[in-house]
């Protein structure tokens, strides 16, 4: 943290008013320039990048591609409306002899004493707790690698670069023993903690930092006299928006989903994530005097995905590009 | 910084600490435990199993990552440019994938590449054609398909989110000067994507070499065991440290697997991404 | 400044680990952990196909007022044994008891994970349970765990496709006569079976080896011998299912438990299993479309009038070594599989090895509600009296290797390349057998193949 504390409140306060002043007067002058140019494109058929026209073909490439990425869902969706019987006897695009919708999502919650729910509980616990963890340190972290001069700045890259090529799988063990040897296996903690480092959340942040917060801004701010903590707060924050909210989103893809770490971990049913449940039930197929239940498995699928879409959803907002540039005009 | 580096120090850094110290030793039912230096590292120098899954999962990177991210970028950029309609339900249906969990998208495409009851075998009934995108020969292709899908979303919204940090003022000025679209997606947008290129190129390569969930669950849908249990790297050394009880072994087989991917992802871009982040 | 704070916290913690490999192996005296037989919390690991583990630790619970059970549903067998594995060598976080696959146990006998259940009277109980899942569950002739469930290999038949080629499932008694059925039944479309080679087909194969008599592997103390094509046994098995590969009588591209084969049972094109007697709600629920056409009969022999059986499956409760509460662990192995919880496991589905349940009328009584619905699917036939004649056949002496995961992942790796037609039958099993071999020599056995 950096104070100049060379003025005085007074002749801070009157800089600031000035400052205010002349970036009113700016903003004007740019919404002048805007309509005019606004005008003169639409005049002489330029495109305009704020207001371009929409392009039929592209929308059509772009709609063959939306295609391929949502019909494995019309699957997911026409499956979850089957008995397990039409399951396995109708053909997989197809609807089957009952609409069992309703009836699956009641089991999925009902079946084994209402397993599924304390799952979901459990799933979200550990992305508020270890995706907001992993998103508040990757900002921090690489917001500092990406401002911030300090030795063995380029050792660090390495240093993560090697240790995230390390197989997890090799590391699941070593892992589980650590954790062992803490008797933090078994509990939440040892789903929170690993989910904690998002080490492409941390590159992310680093790289955005670099681009989106010029220097010149977070000189001008300290020489105003402004803490790190305020400049990172008022000016740095509200440009990296869409790149923290990049890094929220996949640091709670990647819990949400996580498979790997809890199935070594956790050995207690009540603390599984949803996706070691559903697996568990899928699992329940190919046992040996099990029964399969591959209709809840799906419908649970489904149910699963639902607060990702939502979160989607909510957080999209922030991707407007309008954001940042309405930011750099302060 | 610390908060973050204490977690790594703790989740990553002194399990990779112990798993190159028991890269040393080796495990026995008879005999137990005893410390043999390198030569498990020796071992797998002439491990042919082990090198057969590397050229695999290289051939895989060549093939998979750059369509991946050309993909990516392509739509990154349809987006970004506002010239689609229904931009919102492109965003989101592009992403979407990435939401399922792998276990539930390698079953969705089990069923489409199925040559019995599936898609595929639909098709086949349909045209008269005998396509089985499951024989060994194309089974890698089938796999990348997999992850394509799941991953183009992913990598879309890192460039997306990169050009949306781009300032208005910019485009404006440019087109004050009469550049064209093309002129504004050469010398403005490609430049701007060029830093999470880099990253991104990084963590897919990272991500193909450490491929295990895909075929580790296609392998029981397969017909004639075409995924063995040394496919790729991964799943290689989970079958040794799992049912093979040579957790040592595999331990080894992850550190050299981290200094090939290291080397690899050094040569193909790390330098610029150095320079990204001077 | 922070980076020695790093560096001198890393190297603490590295230490720690260092510390904890050198010690994990402490086992200590096994007395000292018996604990008090009537008070203990007991964590118990596995699985609950049958969706009866509540009720029946309940029961538990109430006939021994001090013990509690925390049952822990680890999802497959695989995973149990995994985790096992995970938590033996952390020295940490084991369970008290644990469900395990039978061909598994062996191995943690051999590396010292249970405990020698003959400390508390098990060998005494012998005579109780059926052979086929006695015996496998002993190293050393001491039991280390106690069969729950086993599954004598049945013959599993869809009446409808058999009828339709002209075949009586019921006069197949030998694999010959199984072999002429395979060709009436090709020539309707159908398969008389499914075999790809998989690992997931590993079991089936021992269960079809063991009832021939073959000895591929032999495992005396520090020593295995090898051999995989030569035995007597073996050449018996392998010449017989080359000739079914050979004249494409059998589907080799349906691996056992693929979303495909549960299809294929559901529409008549797999027409038959040789499969544990456990499978019949694996049927019910992954073939409802057949409802009425299957049946079961007793496994086809290799010599006329011989009766051997062979098992497919079954898995054991036993006490692992890391538990501080042996004596009350034990007693619910003892309660679960010999006491009163065996028949509970029996009425929810469970095939039980129990010779008294076996033998039971309640077992094979058609009017209780599971036989009732069972019989149903199987067109009225009295299905567990079938599948009790077999629990009570004798079987040949078959030993797992003490490796069994091993074995049966990297079955699926050589032995599948005999079923595409890439090399015979003899070669991918010769392959097997190498690998097998190198195997053992990595855990410090010594090998010869023969």
């Amino acid at each position: 943290m950096t104070s100049t504390g060379r003025l005085t409140a007074s002749e801070l306060k009157a800089q600031e008013r000035a400052a205010k002043a002349a970036e009113k007067a700016r903003q004007k002058r740019i919404a002048a320039d805007e309509k005019a140019e606004r005008k003169r494109a639409a005049k002489n058929g330029f495109s305009n990048p704020a207001n371009p026209t929409r392009s039929i073909g592209l929308t059509v490439v772009c709609a063959i591609f939306a295609i391929y990425c949502l019909f494995p869902f019309a699957y997911l969706m026409i499956n979850a409306t089957k008995t397990q019987a039409d399951f396995t006897s109708t053909f997989g695009m197809g609807f089957g002899k009952t609409f069992a919708l309703w009836d699956n999502i009641v089991t999925v919650f009902t079946y084994q004493d209402g397993i599924f729910g304390r799952w979901f509980i459990n799933t979200i616990l550990y992305v508020v707790v270890g995706a907001g963890g992993a998103t508040l340190l990757a900002i921090m972290g690489g917001y500092a690698l990406a401002k911030f001069r300090f030795p063995g700045r380029n050792l660090c890259f390495a240093i993560i670069i090697g240790a995230i090529s390390v197989p997890g799988i090799a590391l699941a063990v070593p892992q589980f023993l650590l954790f062992a040897k803490l008797n933090l296996t078994n509990t939440p903690w040892s789903m929170i903690i690993p989910s904690l480092v998002s080490t492409f959340g941390l590159y992310l942040m680093w790289i955005f930092s670099d681009q989106a917060v010029p220097d010149e801004l977070l000189e001008a701010a300290r020489v105003d006299g402004a803490g790190e903590f305020r400049t990172f707060f008022q000016i740095s924050l509200p440009l990296l928006a869409p790149g923290i909210v990049t890094t929220a989103l996949f640091a709670i893809v990647a819990t949400w989903n996580n498979y790997f770490l809890p199935l070594i971990m956790l050995k207690d049913s009540n603390w599984y994530p949803l996706t070691i449940g559903l697996n568990q039930w899928k699992d329940q197929a190919s046992t040996a005097g099990g029964q399969a239940i591959q209709n809840l498995v799906i419908t649970g699928s489904l149910i699963t995905i639902i607060p990702l879409v939502i979160s989607f959803l909510c957080l999209q907002k922030y991707w407007q590009s309008g954001l940042a540039a309405g930011a750099v005009k302060e | 910084m610390w908060p973050f580096a204490v977690v790594f120090i703790f989740v990553f850094i002194i399990p990779i600490c112990y798993a190159i110290y028991i890269s040393f030793f080796k495990k026995q039912m008879i005999g137990g435990t005893k410390f043999v230096a390198l030569e498990n590292y020796q071992r797998l120098l002439v491990d042919q199993q082990f090198w057969s899954s590397v050229g695999r999962v290289a051939i895989f990177t060549i093939f998979q990552v750059p369509v991946m991210l050309f993909l990516a970028a392509a739509m990154a950029l349809a987006l970004d440019s506002m010239k689609l309609h229904g931009t919102k339900f492109f965003r989101i249906s592009t992403f979407l994938p990435y939401a399922v969990p792998a276990v539930v998208s390698t079953l969705i495409w089990g069923f489409v590449y199925g040559a019995k009851y599936g898609l595929v075998g639909s098709f086949n009934s349909f045209f008269g054609t005998h396509i089985d995108v499951l024989s060994p020969d194309v089974l890698l292709a089938a796999i990348a398909n997999i992850n394509t899908w799941e991953f183009t979303g992913y990598n879309m919204l890192i460039f997306y989110s990169s050009l949306s940090t781009i300032p208005h003022s910019l485009y404006e000025a440019a087109s004050i000067d009469g550049a064209s679209e093309w002129q504004i997606v050469k010398s403005i947008k490609l430049p701007e994507l060029k830093g999470s290129l880099a990253i991104t190129v990084i963590f897919s390569i990272i991500g193909s070499f450490q491929l295990f969930n895909e075929p580790s669950i296609l392998q029981n849908m397969v017909p004639g065991n075409a995924i063995t249990t040394y496919y790729t790297p991964n799943m290689y050394a989970y079958n040794l440290s799992f049912s093979g009880n040579q957790s040592n072994y595999a331990a080894a087989l992850a550190i050299v697997m981290a200094i090939i991917t290291m080397a690899i992802a050094y040569i193909v871009q790390l330098k610029s991404m150095k320079e990204q982040m001077k | 400044m922070r980076n020695t704070k790093k560096v001198i916290a890393a190297t603490a913690a590295v230490a720690t680990l260092v510390g904890l490999a050198a010690c994990g192996n402490g086992s200590g005296d096994s007395n000292a952990n018996k604990g008090d037989a009537d008070k203990a919390e007991l964590v118990f690991w596995g699985w609950d196909s049958g969706n009866s583990m509540k009720d029946i630790i309940a029961k538990f619970e109430k006939a021994n007022p001090g013990i509690t059970v925390k049952f822990n549903n680890t999802g497959t067998a695989e995973k149990t044994s995994t985790a096992l594995s995970n938590a033996i060598a952390a020295g940490n976080g084991a369970p008290d008891v644990v469900m395990l696959e039978d061909p598994t146990v062996t191995q943690f006998a051999v590396t010292d994970g249970l405990v020698d259940l003959s400390e508390f009277g098990a060998d005494k109980l012998a005579d109780d349970f059926a052979a086929g899942p006695w015996n496998k569950l002993q190293y050393n002739s001491k039991p280390y765990a106690l069969p729950i469930d086993s599954g004598p290999e049945m013959f599993f038949y869809n009446k409808a496709v058999f009828d339709k080629a002209g075949v009586d499932g019921e006069s197949i008694k030998t694999w010959d006569d199984y072999y002429e059925a395979a060709k009436k039944i090709r020539a309707t479309g159908s398969y008389i079976t499914n075999l790809a080679g998989t690992s997931n087909d590993y079991q089936p194969f021992t269960a079809q080896i063991w009832q021939a008599g073959a000895q591929p592997w032999k495992v005396d103390g520090e020593k295995i011998t090898i051999n995989m094509t030569k035995d007597e046994g073996m050449q018996r098995y392998i010449k017989f299912v080359q000739k079914l590969i050979d004249e494409d009588l059998v589907d080799t591209k349906t691996p056992n438990w693929s979303d495909d084969w549960n299809r294929e049972l559901n529409d008549g094109t797999i027409a038959s299993l040789t499969i544990g007697a456990w499978m019949p709600i694996n049927l019910m629920t992954g073939a409802p479309d057949q409802a009425g056409n299957w049946r079961v009969a007793q496994l086809p022999q290799w010599e006329e009038g011989q009766e051997v059986s062979a098992e497919d499956g079954g898995s054991a409760l036993a006490v692992v070594k890391l538990s501080k509460n042996q004596a009350a662990a034990y007693k619910f192995v003892e309660y679960m599989t010999h006491g009163d919880g065996a028949q509970v496991m029996a009425d929810t589905g469970t095939f039980p090895s129990l010779k008294k349940i076996l033998a039971s009328d309640s077992f094979t009584d058609p009017t209780t509600e599971a036989n009732k619905k069972t019989n149903d699917y199987f067109g009225g036939q009295n299905v567990n009296e079938v599948l009790s004649e077999a629990a009570q056949r004798p079987t040949e002496k078959f030993q797992y290797l003490p490796y069994n995961p091993f074995a049966q992942s990297s079955y699926g790796d050589e032995v599948s390349k005999a079923y595409t037609g890439d090399i015979t039958l003899e070669q991918a099993l010769e392959n097997y057998g190498k690998k097998l071999a190198e195997q053992g020599e990595q855990q410090g056995y010594t090998v010869t193949v023969k």
